[in-house]
């Protein structure tokens, strides 16, 4: 669950915003055939046809477990790309808002109907690897990336499937590493033009004492930018001025101050984030300036308990645009799990 | 005479100790965050007992492990100590293991393997 207060630093007014409410539940078949279920409201309230809140099964899948080499799965499923996306609970990450590049670069919570295979295979390897419904490539944007693209299961088109896969090693405690890709064709919905993304990333996560730190980068291509962009501006008469490349990492470190002894958890943070969803544009097509961005975001996380969160934080976005002011803000947030 | 007493005392005491420590489990610490076990592969000897010794990084875990008597505990959550499970590896076999205590939206990823080497293997 979580609940933030957002107060842009300029005249915007500050939003009081119960952001998430996620029930998670699972069911056991039997010893190899289990269910896991998420689903997830979004801004309290879900209206119709109006811009508003979301209700979104975010999993659904049917596990089953045949040997720890070798497992399969289905149903709708958390794309394994990131850090954040199949780790989303609010305590689990330093910030009010998640990561900038995990929302505009990682299309974050990303999930979609599919298939696939996951297992272990030994020395602290292991991988997961789905065939899903593809993006949609007229909901790509130039600011938001590939957020708003997924088709999340719902009467997804799948003339062409996706592929995502995720290599980790979680071989040393206190070190999570993995690489992790998507790809597949995303024009269904435009005639006669062929496209498709490509998204590679890789991330660390390290935790020795009281000190934490986490790292991803992540990098996407979009094969037949410049004829979307064409075929979009016809359509629709805006040309949607759609990149070739997008980009983003950022590097956070974290300290927990407290001594062990203490009754509650507290740390301090700082990230910094580096990202840009016009990389690199299509032959004739320029980079808008206010889309090449960084961030600073500093703040605070206190835990009353393990598995709840008081977090503040500052958040400091620039850009190389003049005209366009990028969102600076400060942040209070209240984030819990059970 | 009195070296050889010495000797004896050492040796009854070196004995002593070498039978104390056959017969104690040996501790293995296993750790649990979301959303992994570290180690999550065990190899121990069959005959032997071993002491799990499960601590948390984060929230409340739960370990599970499949024919081996089929122990379930909770993991408590980060500083509030650990949980120990002590098992018998009777028979040599792989043996899964799992977190049989939802842990958020990747509790499905948390397994592991116990394998019980068969007796005179290295």
């Amino acid at each position: 669950m979580e609940l933030h207060l957002n107060d842009p630093t300029d005249s915007t007014p500050a939003v009081l915003d119960f952001h998430r409410f996620v029930l998670l539940f699972t069911h056991s078949f039997s010893d190899r055939v289990r269910f896991v279920g998420e689903l997830e409201v979004e801004h309290a309230v879900v209206e119709g046809l109006e811009e508003g809140g979301e209700l979104e099964l975010e999993q659904a899948y049917l596990d089953f477990l045949v040997h720890p080499a070798l497992n399969f799965r289905a149903g709708m499923l958390l794309v394994p790309v990131g850090i954040i996306n199949e780790r989303h609970e609010p305590p689990v990450f330093h910030g009010v808002e998640r990561p900038f590049v995990d929302t505009v670069i990682i299309p974050t919570t990303w999930f979609e109907a599919g298939a696939g295979i996951h297992g272990a295979l030994g020395r602290g390897f292991r991988y997961r690897a789905y065939a899903m419904a593809p993006l949609d490539a007229t909901e790509f944007s130039a600011g938001e990336g590939l957020q708003g693209a997924a088709q999340h299961g719902s009467e997804a088109v799948v003339r062409n499937a996706a592929f995502t896969g995720r290599l980790e090693y979680v071989g040393i405690r206190g070190l999570q590493t993995g690489a992790s890709f998507w790809t597949g064709d995303t024009g269904f919905n435009v005639p006669r033009i062929k496209t498709s993304v490509g998204l590679y990333e890789v991330d660390a996560r390290l935790s020795r004492g009281r000190l934490e730190a986490r790292s991803q980068l992540a990098h996407v291509f979009i094969k037949g930018a410049g004829a979307l962009n064409d075929a979009m501006g016809r359509l629709t008469g805006i040309d949607p001025n759609i990149a070739e490349q997008l980009f983003g990492v950022y590097g956070e470190v974290a300290y927990r101050f407290l001594p062990a002894s203490a009754p509650h958890d507290a740390a301090v943070f700082v990230r910094y984030e580096n990202f840009d969803t016009q990389f690199k544009m299509p032959a004739g097509s320029l980079p808008l300036p206010q889309f090449d961005r960084d961030a600073w975001v500093i703040g605070a996380t206190y835990w009353v308990d393990p598995d709840v969160a008081i977090k503040f934080d500052y958040s400091h976005v620039r850009s190389g645009s003049t005209v366009v002011p990028p969102p600076r803000s400060i942040n209070i947030g209240l984030g819990w799990w059970f | 005479m009195t070296g050889r007493l010495v000797f004896v005392l050492v040796l009854a005491m070196a004995t002593a100790g070498r039978s104390q420590t056959a017969t104690e489990p040996r501790v293995i610490h296993v750790a649990a965050e979301r959303f992994a076990f570290t180690p999550s592969e065990i190899t121990v000897d069959e005959g032997s007992i071993v002491e799990l010794r499960l601590t948390s990084d984060d929230t409340d875990h739960g370990f599970r492990v499949y024919g081996l008597g089929d122990p379930s505990v909770v993991i408590p959550k980060r500083g509030r100590g650990d949980v120990r499970v002590t098992i018998e590896a009777k028979e040599a076999g792989s043996y899964r293991f799992e977190c049989s205590h939802v842990c958020g939206a990747g509790h499905g990823f948390m397994r592991g393997t116990i394998r019980v080497k068969p007796r005179g293997q290295q």
